[in-house]
């Protein structure tokens, strides 16, 4: 039975989330919100199962690949949602922002190629699982960074032009907005900082061990390198006073544009060697 | 409260009253003054104030036994409802005005004129339009339906309700809010002071951390700081050009006041700043909080500038992180808002029509239910004890207590047989099945072979 769920099952069951917290314009009542939230939570308990029965069959954390990484980012995002959703007094439009980059998420991950990279030396396999981990966690905090730039801006665009609230519209304050994005990127640099140098030490020990390894000038470690110092710039322009507001919030969507090409599109439309198998000669693998 | 004739129509000197009855129609009445026909001095003469509305409560009970009451009493309405649930018990407006007249101490010619009275199937309209607003000073306003709960609480409380009025008042609290849910008639403040409440709640979630600075110290300040207090802010600044008079107002309000000429330095602190002056020509230019702004390290700035003319340049509202709303911006707002109210009324007279009919037929049918279980009882104990006498002619030699005995099974038998039919009769009354109100009743009546106390829809003559 849990075999046969696949990623339709609970992206079909957030794609219905969605209509439902988009029927907010015409349907005001209660029973809109507590259908929306039901939907959004039984998508993310199938979701939990799959990806629990994933580790289960890899015994490991689903993070190898770019296909489990993306599935587990999807399945922390919606927990964000729903905790958000849940808690929050107001019935703030949250999921309208979420759940579509869910959606976008979970059909990258659909599209991408199945299974990952695996280690024969144990070390390695730990230090890749760490390297995916943290870049995952990283990529989260760059996500919510994202969105919450996005409510600011939206929100900031309609108290400028002095536009009424949209009815059943509601979200969070300027204030609240711009205090999630400042924490989200506080807390993504440290991590994508710490998953870049991983993961560039484990090139450096494939070599030691004389495994096939990632050239220097390889695409995924030349995006990823630029993407490290455009995030560097990015919690450097949050902490000052000019770049606050719009700006930062313009920057933070630049940011995620460039982490969503060094972690998707880069392997489409450049020849990369991450994540691929090595030559049967080699001790180790491509990291 | 006396019978009535089955249809009787009567009106009150000042032509207020129609009384309309008719043999199994509902009997509700519901007599007091709001703001459309009264004024604020007849109001406040008839308010059931705090402890007054138990008092009052009491008192109906003891001079109108066997009647439901419910006391409504808020600044712009005191509405006394009253039910009958007996057959043909009729409730009139004379006594129940006479009573509110004697309970304040007012004579009743001052109160009369003002009275309003509904009856029957009307009361239910009237309070669900009441309690959604309808009839309110403002419309959308959100208090009446917790005063319309309270109302039926303390009633209840009081032993003042009975079976009709459980029924309504709760179906009056589920429509009230269905109304707000489904029309929004309650979205939006109206006012300029309340919308910058909401404007300020949009930029900002936590306000214990903020402070207020009010320029100026006159009435639209004030108001506008009675709300944005709602908010709990860290602190309050006042600062005005008359020093005595800041310091007034900063007393008013438990804030800090400060002179005028420090006026640069509160602007660098606050992060809401409410204008008010009278000052002819903007006190504060796009240079100054240009400046402002840098020394605030560009922090989120929320200016409500309620000055006519301006207080602050215009082009201000142009800077990075700084919202400002004059006047004309909180006025549109609250216009809007309105607006978007007047919107819900037809939606909202709809659901009332609607939500009235379906309240009417399940209290007809909760009335039908209860006469049909008495009928049914008087059927069965007319049986039992016709068959009882006959056996205890035929049975002469027996003594006491051996008909007492066979006295209690009969009595025990008869209670068995109809402890089915009397559970599904008050699950049907509770829970009536609105395609088909009278379909169980209607089984029970041909199986037990009882009459229908309702006057035959065909014949012509008045019906429900």
């Amino acid at each position: 039975m849990v075999d046969r769920l696949t990623v339709l099952c609970f992206a079909g069951t957030y794609a219905l989330a969605l209509i439902g917290d988009l029927a907010r314009v015409v349907a005001r009542g209660s029973a809109r919100w507590y259908v929306t939230v039901v939907l959004t939570a039984l998508g993310w308990i199938i979701h939990t199962v799959y990806l629990a029965n994933l580790a289960a069959q890899g015994l490991a954390i689903p993070v190898t690949g770019l296909r489990n990484s993306l599935l587990v980012l999807a399945w922390i995002l919606v927990a964000i949602d729903l905790y958000l959703v849940v808690r929050s007094i107001r019935r703030l439009a949250v999921g309208l922002f979420v759940l579509p980059l869910v959606l976008i998420v979970l059909a990258l991950a659909a599209w991408s190629p199945k299974g990952g990279w695996s280690q024969s030396n144990a070390w390695l396999t730990f230090w890749g699982t760490v390297h995916g981990l943290l870049l995952l966690l990283g990529a989260v905090s760059t996500c919510v960074a994202f969105l919450a730039g996005l409510m600011y801006l939206w929100q900031a665009d309609r108290l400028k032009s002095k536009r009424l609230p949209q009815p059943g519209f509601a979200l969070p304050s300027l204030e609240q907005s711009e205090r999630w994005n400042r924490g989200a990127i506080t807390l993504a640099f440290p991590l994508l900082t710490a998953g870049m140098f991983i993961g560039l030490a484990l090139i450096v020990a494939t070599r030691q061990v004389g495994g096939a390894t990632l050239a220097w000038t390889d695409p995924k470690v030349v995006s990823t390198v630029l993407m490290w110092i455009l995030f560097a710039g990015l919690l450097h322009a949050r902490y000052r006073p000019e770049w606050r507001g719009k700006r930062v919030m313009l920057l933070t969507a630049l940011a995620f544009a460039f982490l969503a090409f060094a972690m998707v599109g880069v392997g489409l439309v450049l020849p990369t060697a991450h994540g691929a198998p090595s030559s049967p000669n080699a001790n180790g693998r491509a990291v | 409260m006396t019978p009535v004739a089955p249809t009787t129509a009567a009106a009150t000197p000042e032509g207020h009253v129609v009384e309309h009855h008719r043999e199994g129609a509902l009997t509700l009445l519901t007599l007091g003054v709001d703001h459309r026909s009264a004024p604020t001095a007849v109001r406040e003469a008839l308010a059931f104030d705090g402890s007054k509305c138990e008092h009052g409560l009491c008192r109906l009970k003891e001079a109108f036994p066997g009647i439901e009451f419910v006391i409504l009493s808020t600044c712009n309405r005191v509405e006394v409802y009253a039910a009958a649930d007996q057959a043909g018990v009729a409730l009139e407006v004379a006594p129940l005005a006479a009573f509110l007249a004697e309970f304040h101490g007012v004579p009743v010619e001052t109160v009369a004129g003002h009275l309003v009275a509904h009856h029957d199937e009307a009361v239910v309209g009237h309070l669900f339009r009441v309690v959604s607003s309808l009839e309110s000073l403002v419309l959308g306003e959100g208090q009446i339906l917790g005063q319309v709960r309270n109302a039926y609480k303390v009633a209840v409380a009081r032993q003042g309700v009975g079976p009709i009025f459980h029924t309504v008042f709760r179906e009056a609290i589920r429509v009230g809010k269905r109304v707000r849910e489904e029309t929004g008639m309650d979205r939006g403040k109206l006012s300029i002071a309340s919308v910058a409440v909401d404007v300020a709640r949009e930029v900002f979630d936590q306000f214990d951390d903020k402070t207020v600075l009010v320029i100026g110290a006159g009435k639209m300040a004030e108001l506008t700081l009675q709300h944005l207090k709602s908010l709990r802010p860290g602190r309050i600044i006042v600062t005005n050009r008359n020093a005595a008079k800041a310091e007034e107002a900063a007393a008013t309000w438990g804030a800090l006041a400060i002179p005028f000429e420090r006026l640069g330095q509160a602007l660098i602190e606050a992060d809401v700043v409410v204008s008010t002056t009278s000052a002819e020509a903007p006190i504060v230019t796009l240079d100054t909080y240009t400046r402002v702004q840098r020394s605030r390290r560009n922090r989120l700035a929320l200016i409500l500038d309620i000055a006519v003319p301006r207080d602050f340049d215009e082009a201000i509202g142009d800077l990075e992180q700084v919202m400002l709303y004059n006047v004309d911006d909180l006025k549109a707002q609250a216009d809007r808002n309105y607006q978007g109210r007047r919107k819900g009324i037809d939606p909202a007279q709809v659901i009332i029509e609607h939500e009235t009919a379906a309240c009417l037929t399940a209290l007809r049918h909760q009335r039908n239910a209860g006469t049909l279980l008495r009928q049914l009882g008087d059927y069965a104990d007319s049986a039992r004890l016709r068959e009882q006498d006959a056996l205890f002619a035929k049975l002469s030699h027996l003594d006491d207590s051996e008909r007492q005995a066979i006295a209690h099974t009969l009595q025990r038998l008869q209670n068995q047989f109809l402890h089915h039919p009397r559970a599904a009769l008050r699950s049907a009354a509770a829970t009536p099945d609105h395609d088909h109100p009278h379909s169980l009743l209607t089984a029970v009546r041909h199986l037990f072979g009882l009459v229908d106390p309702r006057p035959n829809p065909n014949s012509g003559q008045p019906g429900e």
